[in-house]
């Protein structure tokens, strides 16, 4: 065995790991073995060694049993998350169902009561003629489809479809003398905002992906050339020689958009009409 | 023989006992389970070098359990426990390595 002064040369001199690999096991084994060599251990040093292993045993069963229990416990945890998450997802889109169901009940009574009385006849006609332009009914007619998506290959923004261009096309046909317009089955309404919310465009707050279909009602046979005769027109064909976003646009003879989903006033409220 | 006893009991003792680890306690456990298998492992192998003393065994793997859990919570004190720890487990895996080729020299003569 080496001297203690000799070991610290050894120390400074070797690697760290090489100095671990090499001194694996405990002097002191080596040293009381040197020191009294063939004495026999008493009976209080077999007893705590069995005392000892003991508590490895236990240590180490500890350590697995808690490890496991961890696992199984973070297991279980996640199990509840997503099972919340699922309920509350259903709960929402049952209030959804039920909103939709609400609404239509409301038209119908609207309509009910309107039918019945003698003078609601022409207050009806009126009712169903401006919810076609307001959004707030289904509607169908002649008209023409476009669709319009990113350059193929896209990488930046500058060969997407924003919601700028979006906005372009929609106003465009309103000028080109559309009816009614829809973009991806959200009608849209004097209240609708076309906005960028990240990576999707929102219409009505929802949001959309590429590619989108726009159907728009009108006359079939004027729509198109006076689409292209105004200036987002013109932009839009720029941007589709330009840039190489994708515009397609069909005629259709029978064309249904759906009614807006909603139709809420935040800010005005009716006056009430005074008897006459 | 008498250890593989001991060992048993132990075991048996936590399959019955099932100690609950106290939360302040539960970071240091699997660091001290490694210490006390670097003592165990040099334990072994003195034993098969013929130089085993029950007081040393006892006194090794008293002190390695303590410092390698002193170890962590200096470390988790100062903000570098988990670097620490892996340093601790760097050692004594190094040292169980080296400890576990020495038995196997010793059983297979290879």
């Amino acid at each position: 065995m080496s001297s203690p002064a000799e070991e610290q040369q050894e120390r400074i001199s070797v690697g760290l790991i090489e100095y671990l690999s090499r001194h694996t096991l405990d002097e002191d084994y080596a040293r009381v073995a040197r020191n009294r060599p063939g004495r026999r251990s008493s009976w209080l040093a077999t007893g705590a060694m069995l005392a000892t292993l003991a508590l490895f045993g236990v240590l180490v069963f500890t350590a697995a049993s808690q490890t496991t229990r961890n696992a199984s416990t973070a297991e279980r945890d996640r199990a509840t998350l997503i099972d919340q998450v699922n309920a509350r997802r259903a709960s929402v889109q049952e209030r959804n169902d039920r909103v939709r169901a609400l609404r239509r009940e409301n038209d119908q009574i609207d309509t009910d009561l309107l039918a019945g009385r003698q003078s609601g006849s022409s207050v009806f006609a009126r009712v169903q003629r401006l919810s076609v332009l307001t959004g707030a009914g289904k509607v169908r007619g002649q008209g023409v489809r476009v669709v319009v998506d990113d350059a193929p290959n896209a990488t930046s923004d500058r060969n997407k479809v924003l919601d700028s261009d979006l906005q372009k096309l929609v106003n465009g046909l309103w000028e080109a003398g559309a009816e009614a317009i829809s973009i991806n089955g959200q009608r849209l309404t004097n209240l609708s905002a076309i906005r960028q919310a990240g990576q999707a465009i929102n219409v009505n707050y929802r949001p959309l992906t590429a590619p989108y279909t726009v159907l728009a009602l009108g006359n079939m046979n004027t729509l198109p050339s006076r689409f292209a005769e105004t200036t987002h027109g013109a932009t839009w064909f720029d941007l589709q020689q330009q840039v190489g976003l994708r515009f397609d646009m069909k005629t259709d003879r029978t064309l249904v958009l759906p009614a807006a989903d909603q139709l809420s006033l935040r800010y005005a409220t009716r006056l009430k009409e005074e008897p006459r | 023989m008498i250890a593989a006893i001991g060992l048993v009991v132990g075991i048996i003792l936590g399959l019955l006992l099932t100690p609950d680890v106290p939360q302040w306690l539960e970071p240091y456990l699997p660091i001290a389970v490694v210490a006390a298998l670097d003592a165990v492992f040099g334990a072994l192998r003195a034993f098969l070098d013929g130089i085993f003393n029950d007081k040393v065994f006892v006194i090794s793997f008293v002190s390695n359990v303590v410092i390698a859990a002193l170890i962590v919570f200096l470390g988790d004190k100062l903000g570098v426990g988990a670097q620490l720890s892996t340093g601790v487990v760097v050692v004594l895996g190094i040292r169980i390595f080296s400890n576990v080729a020495a038995i196997r020299r010793h059983i297979f003569h290879a």
